[in-house]
């Protein structure tokens, strides 16, 4: 399953970002664009069915990131559910 | 014949021991649960790589900590997207990245090869402690 939400921290700010919503924002970007960039990777002899197939996985595989810079004044904090 | 069973036995023949008491301890033996072996295969496999670097800057005198953790699933999903690089940019790749230090075949990235990779970062841990710089770097699998 593709994450569905995030959570970034910049010191004391705090930002709880509904993932969902921005998939189904890009989606139609997405829909429009997939045909020109299966057409590119056509031309570069790359089966674009496998690469979007990747990139579906890659984008489902960062559930889970975790990456956390704390200092004593500063922390930023970048969480993927 | 178990080292047990012949230490018994050996007990027995030189005497340490009547025939009635070695027949009771094997009959233990025989009772006793056999000893359970850690299969390695059995092992859980790792599902984060952990990377924790602990330092203290010197100019301000404060701790720094970096606490990072990639799930595995996008290492071998990065790994399969590189494998669908045309055989053509291998060359370019190879020496973009040998200009700057790393000399790497491209072509040898295979989904294949890391899983093995994967099998076996399951024991690793590298730990680097730097006291003179006071930095301590951990890389692991959990």
């Amino acid at each position: 399953m593709i994450p569905l939400w995030a959570t970034i921290q910049i010191g004391k700010f705090r930002l709880w970002l509904p993932l969902l919503l921005i998939w189904i924002l890009l989606a139609p970007i997405v829909l429009l664009l997939t045909p020109v960039v299966a057409i590119v990777l056509l031309a570069v002899r790359v089966n674009p069915i496998k690469t979007f197939g990747m990139l579906y996985n890659i984008l489902r595989a960062t559930r889970g990131t975790y990456i956390e810079v704390a200092e004593a004044r500063e922390t930023v904090l970048i969480q993927i559910h | 014949m178990s080292e047990n069973r012949k230490q018994i036995l050996e007990m027995l023949a030189a005497g340490k021991v009547n025939a009635t008491e070695a027949e009771d301890l094997l009959a233990a033996l025989d009772s006793a649960p056999a000893p359970t072996v850690a299969d390695p295969a059995t092992k859980p496999k790792p599902k984060y790589l952990r990377v924790v670097v602990d330092s203290l800057d010197k100019k301000h005198d404060t701790p720094t900590k970096v606490n990072i953790r990639i799930p595995m699933q996008l290492l071998r999903a990065g790994v399969r997207l590189a494998g669908l690089i045309p055989a053509a940019a291998h060359a370019h790749l190879n020496d973009a990245m040998k200009e700057r230090g790393i000399p790497f075949d491209v072509s040898q990235i295979k989904p294949e090869n890391l899983e093995e990779i994967i099998e076996q970062l399951n024991d690793l841990t590298v730990d680097v402690d730097e006291k003179h710089d006071n930095v301590q770097v951990r890389v692991f699998c959990e």
